[in-house]
């Protein structure tokens, strides 16, 4: 296991920019997720690493080794010792899942041993005599980990490998993918659009925007503390509210429609000040606590609602004009009839960023 | 029908609930995406290809690769080009004459006519047929599939033949229409049932839900899907029959393919040939530009997600007898009488038409040909189809559809540009030798291989080598053991196909065959000449078992091998082949 460096850099293709100076740092041993939507350069991205693709500025380090230089260094992917799962597995159609496997060993008596080993840990052990066509797409991509795995790499590249599987199924090949990977231990790269996939699975998230990297942190600092409005709804649903930023003896606090609200990390990094206080408050659905409509001191009316069972999202308006339909995710609970009055109060604090600095 | 319906619609109703209901968490991640996707310009969402790698933007491809590929086919296009200069050498005081004269509009009328009613009556049969074995029960549907098409692998000139062999007195524009569909409808009938077998059965239904009837459903949605496919085949079959000289020969029919053959052979008149060939290649390329023009924007696949459910055949009811008879019929017509005619002159001639000597020496010859032909088209597509799958872009299109053109060119027309290439630029070397005659072959037959090589380098897509070198394995490795084993059967299958055509190639082999050689179908052609029936049925009769047997084998073969998927698109056997490529080759333009 080896960790992996990036430094400025840079791809185009043809006189498309499609990296721009992407600056990441993946210690040995984690599992980081690069986000993005598509044409964000996230596939690119995997396959400089991957050595498909070269350099056109910056540099590649794998460990202390330079791979890419950008001019005179490159490690052909041959010799870069990575395990590459692709999209939809491209498991080598014409050999059977054990051959797949064995691919890139080297013969020897371990050779068998090897495999079956593998198979095993990835749950399909008894199925090397199979060829892919015969497996569904979940085993198909377990056996290219399988694969990917064989040769001990020390750095596992994932290309959107959950994107071609059911929604069914992509939840539980995922756990089982992620499994395996803390088992084996290895340093693991995996490029997805799904934010859902990228928090629930990695240690560190990398989210790639107009060829280079808008944020990097762990999953919920991102969903708590994402830079600016756009990543804020990137990662999640997401209430906007206008809102004044006060200074109050320790703390910060924001006025808004839904009363006066703890900020935390004010003022943002990067932020160019905030003269007269005018700001833009984030409440995730999840922050909106429903409560009954004679107590509370906002009251809002139901508008609909989706029960999923284990929980339900509403959508509601505020009473009064100031305020816009707000989104509530409420766990467990029973479906809300459209029209309903409730009354709503938010939990924990809330992140700020002033008016100035958006858009 | 209701049922079925019912079931379809419930899930589709269901389906996006379910989803939505695993995902419940996941807070609709699309939703933002727009903010982020601020996307410059000239960025498309849709870059992926089916094995994840994203397409190279490096357009162009290899250096050494494009000037291969431009030079081979700048050599398909040769015959074009040739023809060309021999019309200006002839110049237009010589043409005029020849091309405005009273033969001349007899035999364009002749060659029109016939292509027009063959075509005509090539459709209906061919989409019938296919109706019938697609979307009724008619008893034994399974069986008939596989016999009407065989004839499709019987050379016409073989079929016309044993017409004239059992009917002595056969001859004319009647006996050429029905000899011309009795052998090529099967290049209708393949298409429109593989159109059928995968159209959306529930577009009928639907038809019928509007309040559509039987026979408007019929023919506005049932043929409506196979609207293209009956195009294509239809087109197809207008251009064996511009190109037909053997069977038009033995029936006495006379159009411009057998009078530019005479004109050549008899008379020595290159010129006339010239004017001739001119007029058929123009004919040629009316036909594909019509087809271009028909064919429309319309899209007739299914549109939407979801495998397609079966349809329930149409029960012929008190209709099954009389359709049984009809199928019976066109087998018994298109395959009985020429096979049959066959193994009754064997038969009679008893030991006297045993092959002889000469029959092996032919047969011999023919295989000779047709393997040297086979690896000279083969290798000569891979360039193209290389830059075609990998590279592919305006340039490679250019060059694919320039080396198409000689699909809508007659074999007439190519032989009679070799011979004038070799006798007016080269002092007569090279005409008439095997090297030559394996250069036109694999010109003739050059858009068969490019579409099956084509396919065969699909089917192993770039993807697949990255993984491989991911896993540490060098690249000439990688070759053997990923990119090779995977391209080889489509490598095979289009060696196959032009070996097929190469061994009942008739027209231009009389021509450019080498003096005191003989393939199987010149060696037919010289005994059935001289009224020799019985000596000429040998001939035939291995020309068809070379042309059926081995065709059913290699189908059986390239089915069974393990990566089914991989192979998929291996042509189920070589008379389908031959069609699937036709078909494919005129779309590809």
């Amino acid at each position: 296991m080896k960790e992996l460096v990036a430094r400025g850099t840079c791809k185009s293709f043809g006189d498309l920019q499609v990296l721009d100076g992407v600056d990441l740092v993946v210690p040995a041993g984690s599992f980081t997720a690069i986000l993005g939507a598509s044409g964000s350069g996230k596939t690119t991205l995997l396959r400089l690493i991957a050595g498909f693709e070269r350099l056109d500025r910056g540099s590649l380090l794998l460990g202390d080794q330079v791979v890419d230089d950008g001019h005179r260094v490159f490690v052909p992917s041959e010799r870069r010792r990575i395990g590459y799962v692709p999209q939809e597995g491209a498991l080598f159609p014409h050999l059977s899942v054990g051959r797949n496997v064995a691919f890139g060993l080297h013969r020897g008596p371990n050779r068998r041993a090897r495999v079956m080993e593998l198979l095993d840990m990835v749950g399909l052990s008894g199925l090397h005599r199979r060829y892919p066509h015969q497996l569904s797409g979940g085993q198909q991509q377990r056996v290219a980990l399988a694969r990917a795995l064989a040769t001990d790499p020390e750095i596992v590249l994932l290309d959107e490998p959950f994107s071609s599987l059911d929604a069914s199924l992509r939840a539980s090949v995922r756990n089982e993918v992620h499994d395996v990977l803390r088992q084996a231990g290895t340093t693991s790269v995996m490029v997805t659009h799904d934010q859902e996939e990228a928090l629930s699975m990695a240690d560190q998230v990398a989210v790639l925007r107009n060829g280079v990297v808008a944020q990097l942190g762990t999953p919920a600092g991102l969903y708590r503390h994402p830079r600016d409005l756009a990543l804020a709804r990137f990662l999640g649903e997401a209430n906007v509210l206008d809102a004044r930023v006060r200074v109050l003896g320790q703390g910060v606090v924001a006025e808004t429609p839904l009363g006066a609200l703890p900020v935390e990390g004010w003022p943002p990094s990067g932020a160019l000040g905030c003269p007269d206080g005018r700001a833009r408050v984030l409440v995730r659905p999840e922050q909106l606590v429903v409560g009954d409509a004679s107590s509370s001191p906002v009251v809002a009316r139901v508008e609909s609602s989706e029960y999923y069972g284990h929980d339900t999202v509403v959508r509601v308006r505020p009473e009064g004009d100031r305020l816009p339909e707000l989104v509530v995710r409420m766990t467990g609970g029973s479906p809300l009839e459209a029209g309903h009055r409730i009354g709503l109060a938010v939990r924990g604090p809330v992140v700020a960023w002033p008016v100035t600095d958006l858009e | 029908m209701t049922r079925g319906r019912g079931e379809e619609g419930g899930t589709t109703a269901v389906d996006p609930r379910l989803r939505r209901d695993r995902g419940g968490r996941r807070a609709r991640p699309h939703s933002a995406q727009p903010e982020l996707d601020r996307v410059r310009p000239g960025r498309r969402g849709h870059r992926r290809h089916p094995h994840g790698h994203r397409r190279r933007r490096h357009r162009a491809g290899p250096p050494l690769l494009v000037v291969v590929a431009t030079l081979v086919a700048l050599a398909v296009v040769t015959p074009l080009v040739f023809l060309v200069v021999e019309a200006f050498q002839t110049g237009w005081t010589t043409l005029h004459p020849l091309l405005f004269r009273s033969l001349t509009a007899q035999l364009l009328w002749n060659t029109v006519s016939l292509t027009v009613v063959v075509t005509a009556l090539c459709a209906v049969l061919g989409t019938g047929l296919a109706w019938l074995v697609e979307r009724t029960d008619l008893p034994g549907r399974h069986f008939w599939a596989v016999l009407v098409v065989i004839p499709l692998g019987i050379p016409d000139f073989v079929v016309s033949f044993g017409w004239r062999a059992v009917f002595p007195s056969i001859g004319g524009f009647w006996a050429a229409v029905l000899v011309m569909v009795l052998a090529v409808y099967p290049l209708v009938f393949l298409p429109v049932a593989a159109s059928l077998r995968n159209a959306d059965p529930a577009q009928e239904e639907v038809a019928r839900s509007l309040g559509a009837g039987r026979l408007r459903t019929f023919w506005k949605v049932t043929v409506g899907q196979a609207r293209l496919a009956i195009l294509g085949g239809a087109v197809l079959v207008g251009l064996v029959c511009l190109a037909e000289f053997g069977a038009f020969e033995i029936l006495g029919y006379r159009t411009l393919t057998t009078e530019a053959y005479t004109e050549f052979t008899v008379g020595f008149n290159t010129a006339a040939g010239c004017a001739f060939s001119l007029i058929l290649v123009l004919l040629g390329a009316l036909l594909l530009a019509g087809e271009g023009a028909a064919r429309g924007k319309g899209r007739t696949a299914r549109l939407g997600a979801g495998a397609a459910r079966a349809l329930r055949p149409r029960p012929l009811g008190r209709g099954a007898a009389p359709a049984l008879m009809a199928v019976g019929a066109v087998v018994v017509l298109a395959l009985g009488v020429p096979v049959g005619a066959i193994v009754y002159l064997i038969l009679q001639g008893g030991t006297s038409t045993v092959p002889n000597a000469s029959v092996w020496g032919a047969t011999l010859t023919t295989f000779g040909y047709g393997a040297g032909a086979g690896i000279v088209a083969t290798l000569g597509a891979l360039p193209i189809a290389l830059l075609s799958v990998r590279h592919p872009g305006r340039r490679v299109r250019v060059l694919e559809r320039t080396s198409m053109l000689i699909l809508a060119v007659p074999g007439i027309v190519v032989a009679l540009s070799a011979a004038y290439v070799t006798n007016y630029f080269l002092d007569g070397r090279w005409y008439q030798t095997t090297p030559l005659l394996i250069v036109v072959y694999a010109i003739m037959f050059f858009p068969m291989a490019v579409v099956s090589v084509r396919a065969a380098v699909a089917r192993a897509p770039i993807g697949l080598e990255e993984v491989g070198h991911s896993l540490g394995v060098r690249r000439s490795s990688v070759f053997w053991r990923v990119t090779l084993p995977l391209i080889a059967p489509g490598l095979a299958a289009a060696f196959c196909l032009v070996f097929l055509e190469t061994a009942t190639e008739l027209t231009a082999t009389l021509i450019l065959i080498p003096t005191g050689q003989a393939t199987l179908a010149t060696g037919f052609w010289a005994q059935q000449s001289n009224l020799s029936y019985g000596a000429a049925a040998p001939y035939a009769g291995i020309m068809v078992l070379i042309a059926a047997v081995p065709s059913y084998v290699l189908g059986r073969w390239f089915d069974r091998l393990p990566s089914r998927s991989a192979a998929a698109g291996v042509p189920a056997s070589a008379p389908v082949a031959r069609a699937e490529v036709l078909a494919g080759a005129t779309m590809v333009r």
